[in-house]
């Protein structure tokens, strides 16, 4: 299964796009595209309060995940809740206390990788509303072949027809204002992988392999994104006066 | 940060005053005259992945009811922005049983969803008032007027009809909501493409659903266009608004939409509540909705023909780069001018149907002579492809398999459509198999001529 459906090799991811300030009446949002695969998410907040059984020293994230049609089951609010533990590994919880802040994702294709593109959407879409976060989050997907090989950003076809595959999320990439040969001898400071989701079976080498496919490819993702988002920086300078 | 914590969807009173002082001098919030609709874009998706194996038969008998899955099919989406306010519709179809007082007719339902991302009052769950109200008078616009023709979507009478689902999502809410989500319902539902299917099989109870790429798609006849116009009114009636912005909303007491269409005809009118207004104003009113509804109907029909050429064009386009690569004719000046025509053919597809009738006739007469010229027997084809192409036959050219084999088992079954099809397909994705078969018999290619004007025919009133 050498040539992929739409003609990428392994490593190629599908192309990028991403759009900040898409909406008038929420406080922040972006729309993220992979391909088909298209999500537009929405932030609004923080609102004063937090919901019961939530901790009040710390400001709590909802998530609200709306399909392109039918209705809410439970692969939703299952997303739901990985989108919420996400978020709040990487945004300072402890600057806001008791305020929520309300995630709304929408679906408006799916081709496969819907999950990455939602972290993806909501990660831009906070930045776009100001949330302090401690860095950005970059999620991928990587898919295990029989033979051991990994693919990435998988379509809906591949998902379906691989017998594993797995949504990593990393934190992006530091830009580093100092030397390159400085920080080569130092241990990059963020190294952890937030959040990983796999389906079916695959052998720990594969996993593993998976996840350092995934990591470099977060390499690039967050590069796109810090281009995307610096573009769109001058617009928030003039919105930011009215 | 400090203003998002007060609850910002009330407005405060100096802004309510300030809105309803500047109302008696025809003063609005975003400086529009009282009787201006604010900019409307409408814009089209396609999301489709990939074909798959589609043929699904079901056996009425035993009611199992095969879902034909959405995501092959290309849906009908659109999304419509109205100043601030963002809409976006998606129509999809399911063959499904009919009504029991209804066994001959489809079904049309209309969901609508308060997304909690286009306003902060807005919460998850279930449906409020607004919403309710909005679904309802789109459906009394759109269904109970018999805009979308129901009696075409029957399959089989009393057994399977098509339903057809119409799913709106709010996104961002900046007043006159009904509007916008109404003109997101037509437009979805104009670009919407079911599959045809046919009743068939060994005892002609079974029904084939085909595959976008072996039989193209049918638009959804539409009778007209019911457009909503939705009023504020202010001073106790005094004043009234059309379009208004969130903001006016919270300020007035009273709001009605009324759904016309071109004709002149009223759908539905909508008042629910609010203080009374004297029947001379609602006659005004209608009048004015009226004029509004036919620029808002061309406004439409005109984004869909757009779309559909630039559809139609994207296909078209693929044609000249592939031929390069895939005919190894002797004879390269004659290939060069055929590449010339085609162009020239294709720019002017949209303009002069017309034109491509004598077209035919002229390079009919070349293909008896030249029985090598497969760069003239592009001709033929090509030019009379954009015609037929009004929409029935796009989405075969974009999805195209490249299974050889499908092309084999065309022939097998109809003689004349495999011999079109090969050369649309050749003509969109250079499938090699097609070519040399258009090689071997130059006489089927008149033949085929025939069938291809029933074609357009059908097409024709297919599209219509």
């Amino acid at each position: 299964m050498e040539d992929r459906t739409d003609g990428r090799n392994a490593n190629q991811l599908r192309p990028l796009g991403c759009s900040r300030t898409i909406l008038n009446r929420a406080h922040g949002s972006a729309r993220w595209s992979q391909g088909n695969t298209l999500v537009l998410a929405a932030v609004y907040g923080p609102k004063a309060g937090t919901k019961k059984g939530e901790n009040p020293e710390k400001a709590s994230f909802e998530v609200i995940w709306k399909p392109k049609t039918g209705q809410i089951g439970k692969q939703e609010r299952e997303y739901e809740m990985i989108l919420k533990r996400t978020l709040q590994s990487i945004c300072l919880v402890n600057v806001h206390p008791n305020t929520t802040t309300s995630v709304i994702v929408q679906v408006v294709g799916d081709d496969g990788s819907l999950l990455p593109c939602a972290i993806n959407a909501s990660c831009a879409a906070l930045v776009d509303a100001g949330i302090p976060m401690k860095h950005l989050a970059v999620s991928i997907s990587c898919g295990l072949m029989e033979e051991g090989s990994i693919i990435l950003d998988l379509t809906k076809s591949e998902e379906e027809k691989l017998k594993a595959f797995a949504y990593l999320v990393f934190p992006n990439s530091p830009l580093s204002v100092i030397d390159k040969v400085h920080s080569s001898k130092e241990e990059p400071i963020e190294h952890g992988i937030i959040t990983s989701v796999s389906y079916g079976a695959m052998p720990v080498s594969g996993y593993f392999d998976c996840l350092e496919r995934g990591r470099a490819a977060s390499a690039a993702i967050s590069e796109f994104l810090r281009r995307s988002l610096q573009k769109q920086s001058s617009d928030d300078a003039s919105r930011a006066s009215q | 940060m400090e203003q998002r914590w007060a609850n910002t969807s009330r407005l405060t009173i100096n802004e309510k005053q300030f809105i309803e002082e500047a109302l008696r001098s025809e003063i609005r919030v975003d400086g529009r005259r009282l009787y201006d609709y604010r900019r409307l874009t409408i814009k089209f998706g396609r999301y489709r992945c990939l074909p798959r194996a589609t043929i699904l038969s079901c056996k009425c008998y035993h009611l199992r009811f095969s879902l034909f899955c959405c995501n092959c099919r290309e849906d009908g989406s659109s999304e419509v922005q109205l100043g601030e306010t963002h809409v976006m519709a998606f129509v999809t179809g399911q063959l499904l049983q009919p009504y029991r007082d209804r066994p001959n007719e489809g079904t049309l339902a209309i969901f609508t969803e308060f997304s909690p991302m286009a306003d902060p009052s807005f919460e998850p769950g279930r449906p409020g008032e607004a919403a309710i109200e909005l679904g309802r008078v789109i459906d009394r616009g759109l269904r109970e007027s018999r805009a979308v023709d129901m009696e075409s979507l029957c399959v089989v009478a009393g057994k399977s009809v098509w339903a057809i689902r119409v799913d709106l999502h709010i996104i961002d809410n900046g007043g006159n909501l009904i509007d916008a989500a109404n003109i997101a319902a037509l437009a979805a539902l104009s670009t919407f493409r079911r599959p045809e299917c046919s009743v068939g099989g060994d005892d002609n109870q079974e029904i084939i659903v085909h595959d976008p790429e072996v039989r193209d798609p049918i638009p959804l006849t539409i009778h007209h266009f019911p457009i909503a116009v939705t009023f504020a009114f202010f001073h106790e009636g005094n004043t009234l608004v059309i379009d208004p912005h969130y903001k006016e909303e919270a300020v007035s007491g009273v709001r009605m939409t009324v759904t016309v269409n071109s004709n002149g005809d009223v759908c539905a009118i909508q008042k629910a509540g609010g203080e009374g207004i004297l029947s001379g104003d609602v006659m005004r009113c209608l009048r004015i909705a009226s004029l509004k509804a036919s620029e808002m109907t061309t406004k439409i029909k005109e984004a869909v023909e757009t779309y559909n050429a630039e559809v139609a064009l994207k296909k078209v386009k693929r044609h000249p780069s592939l031929i390069a690569q895939k005919i190894t004719v002797p004879d390269v000046e004659m290939k060069e001018a055929s590449f010339q025509k085609t162009k020239e053919l294709s720019a002017d597809m949209e303009n002069s149907p017309n034109q491509t009738s004598t077209s035919l006739t002229t390079t009919k007469d070349k293909d008896t002579n030249a029985s090598i010229g497969r760069p003239l027997n592009w001709d033929p084809y090509s030019s009379s492809a954009p015609a037929i192409v009004s929409s029935s036959t796009l989405p075969e050219l974009v999805g195209t398999s490249k299974d050889a084999n499908e092309d084999q088992m065309m022939q097998t079954d109809e003689e004349y459509d495999p011999n079109l099809k090969k050369d649309q397909i050749a003509s969109a994705t250079g499938v090699s198999s097609g070519i040399h078969k258009q090689n071997s018999p130059p006489k089927s290619l008149k033949d085929a001529v025939k069938p291809k004007h029933k074609r357009k025919k059908n097409a024709e009133r297919g599209a219509r």
